[in-house]
């Protein structure tokens, strides 16, 4: 009796003090579906939820002009993984996460290890990971099945999803012939370049930057990057036209058109790939991880964590929310709208498996997951690595230039900002 | 200043009236206006980054001194005052000329009037997307037609110069009828005695042109270049979606350098220097046509 | 006869003139009832013609709840630009001070600093008056840029009026409010209707303080449509369908304002 008294007594005191959690998101498929789930979590919690979802490419303004040390607007807030070492101040490591009432925080062996690593910083965990987001590989096993006899015939061996780059070029200029460009690289001048370099340079067995004790090293081996260099542009040849200038609209429409044998895709925009309405390739793509250099396969890894700040108000509310949205059941609901589950359970459903044959494909992936560089300043960083990336891939300067003003401009940044 | 003859003599009431006419306007404007200006200014003198952890350190020049010697800087500003020095006379002479054929009474003038207006009207962000689009190689409308008059390379925003070229393109189609608005409404309100006036002198068009309606034009010409400028100084988001800068920094124009300093490197600070610079260098280059702007009718 | 082929050779080379300037337009009219996959198609001018983009944006509430946002807003700030704009600008010219420049200098430096410099600070501006969360602290912000735009334009429009039909009116025991409603708007009146359409215009397109301030409930459209953009890609038939309504009202009320267009105003009016 007293029990039921005292849970009453909580259970009003929440719904009289009527606690609002304010959430912070990017606005897609994933973040709308959210929106129909909340009237069960206000039901089961008493929290109100106030939802503002933003396009992402505005996001970050945004979350840093409501979220300071001092204060902020927001109780959780999603940061998309290379922001973390910026943002990781203001944000309440994992473990100080408050205990919460009604949903628990999810088994933690459950979640992708790779994509749990996409939140930590500094040895901590600032967040959960919301999605799975790193590169898949994707290929046409149509074209695999109408060509690989004469393929075969020709290059003396199986033709089949590339699992070396080597391999990818063979078939690339095996199709040249046939009027198929074999792949499509990214090469606006945004952060997608820079997943493209880190993507090659780690294919061919060098990191750009390294975390030491007192602070950061170039670690760049220039043999091995202006190896990937060449081998990328070599690539190119048998890319699209316009390839240079190939951005995430220019991708989506030449793979989806029929035109692109095998490239990578964020598993977010796969979706597109796989309906009949914008596509001419659904059901015909086969998932797997990126093919392998000489210095192995590599994922770029975009991974997105829900995290709180540090200011916030509400953060059990907060809490709440979160588990609740990493739950399995909620997982369930949301993944036929657009969710790429974190969860290991949740990828190898065969339920969604049928429909979302790529949920594999992130399986596979996952092993070979490679973040970008972890500083504080990443996107200068990042502006230094595409910049001399695109115009070494361009021709319009030498790798071995392009790799040498990158090395040196970063260590001049470095230099900078005192390490 | 030149006081041009229709202006009132200042009599001892004459002060009143006009701040009757002015104070609500400057009343408005000035309470907004002092708060965002000086936090912009006293933002460059600091170090503060988006990011803000609590404690702002006063950094007296640094950041000024940082944008003399930054070469991304002199870069973004050759490419921006490029852009004003090609786009805006040209947009000013078509809009001109159109609106020299406009001014007379003809079928369906007031609707193709305002259908010209549209580039003006659409969202600055589709109308760089739909550039982008139209100059897609294999695509793009544009792309194919380029390709058939052998102008230039196949995929123009990947080559530094073409994509230079295509966003002085844009702008340039965007805003000319934007000149043509203003000039149009300057002839409409032109008394038609100049025009006969000039009609029984004997002059042939171009002697009409250069003698009577650019004379009386002028103001209206100062005004409509005066407003374009102040805007293409800061143009954006037109720009940024059809080449984000690139390539290798080809239309890294101000406002975009501006925004990648404040929104992808978090340099707010640094942002607001550079930003405090084009305020100067746009009150520098709009000076004589706000004054020529204020001027009555000549003779 | 001359004069009818001169006619005739103005509408045609004004209908050439439309036609090319219009062409990009008509792409965007197009797309919006493209699929996305004949968008991106080799041939631009084959497509199956389909609602489904114009379907989406009209059951995206967040969308169609904004364009009412932004009528609103536009509207308010258009009126209040528009009448104390041209109040302002015509005694900046009428009444001469030497510090008149200086004043419409000082008027259009908020316009001369990006936007983007701008919005935090009034972003921190409108969360200190609570502001951040209706109409009103937008309309404010719009009016802050659009009235000293109104102002510079209308600057040549009233400079240009021959002072005689000002000592007219004053002859006839005008005061000075009433020389400025009766005589100098309607001889103004090209200026004031192109004022209040690029007025509109500025509000209604405007998308950084509509960002940076906007709560959920009270999007204006160009935020709602910025949504369009995509995650990733841009979903180009909503963009371009949401892009094609946007345009309507402002074309409306270009062509609605067109009548009051009074031309070739001769001395002989000063009797009238």
């Amino acid at each position: 009796m007293r029990r039921l008294s005292v849970f009453l007594v909580v259970l009003l005191s929440a719904l009289v003090l009527g606690t609002t959690v304010r959430v912070l998101l990017w606005d897609d498929a994933l973040t709308q579906a959210l929106k129909a789930g909340l009237p069960e979590f206000e039901k089961a919690t008493g929290i109100k939820v106030d939802l503002q979802l933003v396009p992402s490419g505005t996001l970050l303004q945004k979350t840093l002009i409501s979220v300071t040390a001092k204060g902020s607007d927001y109780d959780l807030i999603a940061v998309d993984e290379p922001n973390i070492p910026m943002v990781a101040p203001l944000l309440l490591p994992l473990s100080e996460w408050p205990q919460t009432r009604v949903y628990q925080k999810p088994d933690m062996s459950d979640i992708m290890p790779t994509a749990l690593a996409a939140g930590q910083w500094k040895g901590a965990f600032m967040g959960l990971p919301v999605n799975a987001n790193l590169y898949v590989w994707m290929t046409r096993k149509d074209i695999v099945e109408e060509y690989k006899d004469e393929f075969k015939a020709e290059y003396g061996y199986e033709m089949s999803v590339p699992s070396t780059l080597q391999e990818l070029l063979d078939m690339a200029k095996f199709l040249a012939k046939k009027g198929i460009y074999g792949w499509a690289p990214f090469t606006k001048p945004t952060e997608g370049s820079t997943c493209e370099a880190v993507w090659m340079f780690r294919s061919f067995g060098t990191k750009i930057l390294e975390a030491t004790e007192n602070g950061y090293k170039v670690v760049l081996d220039k043999g091995k990057a202006v190896e990937a260099i060449n081998f990328y542009k070599a690539l190119l040849k048998y890319a699209p036209p316009g390839a240079l200038d190939y951005g995430h609209s220019e991708r989506i429409a030449a793979f989806s058109q029929g035109q692109v044998f095998s490239m990578f895709q964020w598993p977010a925009i796969i979706p597109n790939h796989e309906d009949p309405n914008s596509s001419l390739v659904a059901g015909k793509i086969e998932y797997t991880a990126p093919p392998a250099g000489p210095g192995g396969r590599a994922s770029v890894r975009g991974a997105w964590i829900a995290a709180i700040p540090k200011a916030a108000k509400e953060k059990e509310a907060a809490a709440e929310f979160a588990y609740w949205w990493m739950s399995l059941e909620t997982g369930r609901k949301l993944i036929p709208k657009g969710m790429t589950p974190a969860r290991k359970s949740l990828l190898l459903d065969t339920e969604f498996l049928k429909d979302r044959p790529w949920f594999i494909g992130i399986f596979r992936a996952m092993p070979y997951a490679v973040a970008r560089p972890r500083f504080e300043h990443y996107p200068e960083v990042s502006q230094i690595v595409r910049t001399h990336w695109l115009d070494a891939v361009s021709g319009r300067v030498s790798p071995e230039t392009a790799v040498d003003k990158m090395v040196e401009e970063i260590n001049a940044l470095l230099e900078k900002y005192g390490y | 200043m030149r006081y041009s003859k229709n202006t009132v003599t200042k009599r001892r009431r004459g002060a009143s009236p006009f701040f009757l006419f002015v104070a609500p306007a400057l009343l408005i404007v000035g309470f907004i206006l002092i708060y965002p200006i000086v936090y912009a200014v006293a933002l460059s003198f600091t170090d503060r980054t988006l990011l803000y952890l609590g404690t702002t350190k006063f950094v007296g020049l640094a950041n000024y001194s940082e944008m003399l010697r930054d070469r991304n800087f002199w870069h973004s500003l050759w490419l921006q005052l490029g852009f004003i020095a090609v786009a805006l006379p040209i947009e000013l002479v078509i809009g001109f000329f159109v609106a020299i054929l406009f001014n007379r009474e003809f079928p369906l003038s007031k609707l193709l009037k305002s259908l010209l207006m549209l580039p003006v009207f659409v969202l600055p962000v589709l109308s760089g997307l739909t550039w982008r689009l139209m100059l897609q190689p294999g695509y793009g409308v544009l792309a194919s037609f380029f390709k058939v008059l052998s102008l230039g390379p196949p995929a123009w925003l990947a080559d530094m110069t073409y994509a230079y070229i295509a966003v002085l393109l844009q702008d340039i189609w965007r805003m000319w009828p934007f000149m043509f608005m203003i000039i149009y409404a300057g002839l409409s309100s032109m008394p038609s005695e100049y025009i006969e006036a000039a009609h029984i002198d004997g002059a042939n068009f171009f002697q009409r042109l250069y003698y009577v309606i650019v004379p009386y034009l002028s103001p209206v010409l100062a005004t409509a270049f005066l407003l374009r400028l102040i805007d293409a100084l800061r143009i954006f988001s037109e720009v940024y979606v059809m080449t984000y800068g690139g390539p290798s920094n080809a239309t890294m124009l101000l406002s975009l350098y501006i925004n990648k300093q404040a929104f992808e490197f978090g340099r707010i600070s640094y942002a607001s220097t550079i930003a405090v610079f084009l305020l100067v260098v746009s009150l520098a280059l709009s000076y004589f046509a706000v004054k020529r702007g204020m001027r009555g009718e000549a003779t | 006869m001359k004069k009818t082929i001169v006619a005739w050779v103005v509408l045609i080379s004004a209908l050439v003139i439309v036609a090319v300037e219009l062409f990009p337009i008509t792409v965007i009219i197009f797309n919006g009832f493209k699929r996305d996959i004949d968008i991106w198609s080799k041939n631009p001018f084959y497509f199956k013609p389909t609602l489904m983009s114009y379907k989406n944006i009209f059951s995206n509430q967040d969308f169609v709840r904004s364009l009412k946002s932004s009528m609103i807003v536009a509207s308010l700030s258009t009126i209040v630009s528009v009448i104390f704009g041209a109040m302002a600008s015509y005694g900046l010219v009428r009444f001469n001070f030497k510090v008149n420049t200086l004043i419409v200098f000082i008027l259009l430096m908020l316009r001369m600093v990006p936007q983007m410099t701008l919005a935090l600070p009034f972003y921190v501006l409108f969360r200190t008056f609570n502001m951040n969360d209706n109409v009103f602290g937008l309309s404010l912000a719009h009016i802050s840029f659009n009235l000293p735009y109104v102002v510079a334009l209308l600057l040549p429009f009233f400079a240009s009026i021959p002072k005689e039909f000002e000592e007219a009116a004053k002859v006839d025991g005008c005061t000075s409010m009433g020389i400025f409603w009766r005589i100098f708007l309607p001889l103004a009146s090209a200026g004031i209707v192109v004022a209040t359409v690029f007025a509109f215009l500025l509000s209604w397109n405007e998308f950084i303080y509509g960002l940076v301030r906007t709560e959920s409930r009270d999007k204006t459209a160009p935020v709602a449509v910025n949504a369009f953009l995509g995650q990733y890609a841009p979903l180009w038939g909503q963009l371009s369908a949401a892009g094609t309504i946007m345009l309507l009202p402002v074309f409306a009320i270009t062509l609605g304002l067109q009548r009051y267009i009074i031309k070739g105003l001769s001395a002989g009016g000063i009797k009238g």
